[in-house]
């Protein structure tokens, strides 16, 4: 970080939390079952430990997360496995709700 | 094929086993359809044998896995019953044996509050960033495959390359030359744990069981579980009859496969309820757990013993008495015969009730502290725990994750529940030190409150949910909320107090709550 110059408040949290060392709350989040939480952030937790600073509502930049398989276990990804997964949601602030889980359920 | 059972999950929650949908399996069957739908990829190398298909054990839930896999990145049509009888096939014949699923367990149970821990700092980092890395765990292959399972992993999720740090590190030469040689020789293909299985019989599951178990946040449950044999291989019909201690009943049908000779699954409907069932069976034992289908969050840890099996104490409800006082325990066990006994300075005043499975008695401590053996005659089990104060209290799980959901989406919310766990300070009076004792869950109240000053701005408290009386935190709706900042989720970061009171005093103690978004991938091992 000497090179790089936190200029926002986000910055100014992440240059202080590293300071403080609590980047080792979320290395133990990581750890619970089925959540990633060491990216940046995580999708379960924030680089703080919380939830203040994820990506927040969600639905405002999900096909950001999507599109570039971000986190894959987590939000489906489209660019390989879940091409169509938008395919009844053209605004996911308003059609969230027809986000549906990708895997293959029993046939009724 | 019955679906009834399955109707309720058409919110894509079905990633555990299909039990409802195994019809007749048998092995020509299987092997037909891999013949008729694996082999446009899968090379035929002799009758029973296919290009990567057979290098390599799984569990039944991995096993189902790969085949939804296949569904969705390569185009696989196949029924439910195709796909139930295939799973059935595979899981059999390139099962895991028990030990090799031992430690892992969890993740097939669908625990999710499980805090992962690996000798391995290079697996954590490579396998479990992402996914469990029990997922990864319960899996044997040789090295080859292994290596052609990281291809698939660049090949599939490009982004891989970000999240194993390549910015900083060459990092595919740590794959290539030490996260595979490391999987290919821990968990290899042949095994003497698989090949000694194999020769065993499979376990016996028809029968009565007798069942004991405890759900987080409702409290001790015990049952009669009957298990009859059904049409197909290794299906049967399984009713469930019981309660929990507050008097809740435990009662319904359903149906149970057994796969890799010891490996139950169960879909039982329970009023309104489906709950499934992720048992080991073994030497006459169940254990494991018993979920809700809806949320797997909601589930119970049981165990079970058959009762044409060995005599066995499998719990005394409550497991606790205060030293000086009486009060009404219940053993739970199988082939129950001759006195009960509550170990020293405990009398059994007066057996209240007794069977061959379920003893009820009335009990006085003396004022020794300490933890005691149950038996019935020369059987012995369970422990109990003769406290005279409460020192401490631990909220489980301290660290938990709930999710938002419904308010009309596809994923049902994840609620949290916790449990108050009693400590007894021991002979030198002092609590958190080694001659501590534990007391059980008691029974206490509960409070949330913000976490820290950033939730108590965002007030998270007000939006992220409720916490029940009885420890149950139920997350608000999904979706952005435009009551909030920036319409943010319903999100939230708390701390969860129970509060246990004991004669005059009261001991406290924290949890740490996330109320964090859903997740949409539900594969059958997280």
């Amino acid at each position: 970080m000497k090179h790089l110059k936190a200029i926002n408040n986000k910055a100014q949290l992440l240059s202080k939390a590293a300071e403080e060392d609590k980047v080792e709350d979320v290395v133990a989040m990581n750890s619970v079952m089925g959540c990633a939480a060491t990216f940046d952030p995580g999708w379960e937790i924030d680089a703080f430990g919380g939830v203040a600073s994820l990506c927040q509502p969600m639905e405002a930049d999900l096909y950001g997360c999507s599109d570039p398989c971000w986190w894959p276990a987590q939000v489906p990804d489209m660019m390989n496995t879940y091409p169509d997964w938008d395919d009844k949601t053209a605004s996911t602030k308003d059609d969230w709700r027809n986000l549906g889980t990708v895997f293959p359920d029993d046939k009724k | 094929m019955n679906n009834k059972l399955l109707k309720p999950l058409g919110l894509g929650l079905l990633t555990a086993l299909s039990v409802a949908s195994q019809s007749a399996v048998a092995e020509g069957d299987a092997v037909s359809i891999i013949n008729d739908k694996c082999v446009a990829c899968h090379a035929k190398e002799s009758d029973t044998s296919w290009s990567r298909i057979s290098h390599m054990r799984k569990t039944p839930e991995g096993w189902l896995g790969t085949i939804g896999r296949m569904q969705v990145m390569h185009g696989l049509e196949i029924s439910s019953e195709e796909r139930a009888t295939v799973m059935k096939y595979l899981a059999d014949t390139q099962g895991l044996a028990p030990s090799e699923t031992e430690g892992y367990r969890y993740a097939l149970e669908q625990r999710m509050n499980t805090h992962e821990e690996f000798e391995s700092g290079l697996f954590t980092e490579m396998c479990a960033r992402c996914h469990s890395g029990a997922r990864v765990k319960l899996q044997h292959r040789p090295e080859s495959e292994w290596m052609h399972l990281a291809n698939f992993h660049i090949g599939q999720y490009p982004t891989i390359e970000y999240h194993a740090l390549a910015r900083d590190r060459d990092w595919w030469p740590i794959v290539k030359e030490q996260m595979v040689p490391m999987l290919g020789k821990q968990q290899p293909l042949e095994s003497t744990a698989w090949s000694e299985w194999l020769k065993a019989g499979d376990e016996a599951v028809v029968g009565s069981w007798s069942v004991a178990g405890h759900m987080p946040a409702k409290g001790d449950l015990h049952a009669v579980m009957t298990v009859t044999e059904k049409e197909g291989d290794d299906m049967y019909a399984v009713a469930l009859e019981g309660a929990f201690a507050d008097g809740t009943p435990l009662t319904g049908e359903g149906s149970a496969i057994v796969y890799t000779g010891y490996e139950w699954r169960a879909s039982i409907k329970v009023g309104d309820e489906t709950m499934r069932q992720v048992f080991a069976v073994q030497d006459g034992t169940m254990t494991g757990r018993m979920y809700s289908a809806d949320d797997d969050s909601r589930g119970m840890d049981i165990t079970a013993a058959v009762e044409s099996g060995k005599a066995r104490v499998l719990a005394v409800q409550p497991a606790y008495i205060k030293a000086g006082t009486e009060t009404e325990l219940t053993i739970v066990g199988a082939n129950l015969s001759g006195e009960p006994s509550l170990g020293k300075g405990v009398a059994v005043v007066k057996v209240l009730k007794s069977s061959d499975n379920l003893i009820k008695v009335l009990a006085k401590a003396g004022k020794a502290e300490g933890v005691n053996t149950v038996a019935v005659g020369t059987t012995s089990g369970a422990e109990l725990a003769v406290y005279s104060s409460v020192a401490a209290v631990k909220v489980v799980p301290e660290f938990a994750v709930a999710r938002v959901g419904g308010n009309g989406g596809s994923t049902a919310p994840v609620e949290a529940r916790f449990d108050a766990e009693a400590w007894a300070a021991g002979k030198d009076g002092k609590a958190g030190t080694d001659d501590d004792f534990r007391i059980g869950f008691m029974p206490a109240s509960w409070t949330a409150k913000a976490f820290d000053e950033q939730a108590a701005a965002d007030e998270d408290l007000k939006y992220a949910g409720t916490l029940s009386d009885n420890g149950v935190f139920s997350p608000a709706g999904a979706g952005p909320n435009p009551d909030r900042k920036m319409s943010t989720n319903n999100a939230g970061h708390l701390t969860v107090v129970g509060t246990v009171t004991d004669g005059d005093s009261s001991v406290e103690a924290e949890a740490e709550l996330i109320v964090t978004v859903q997740r949409w991938n539900t594969p059958p091992i997280p």
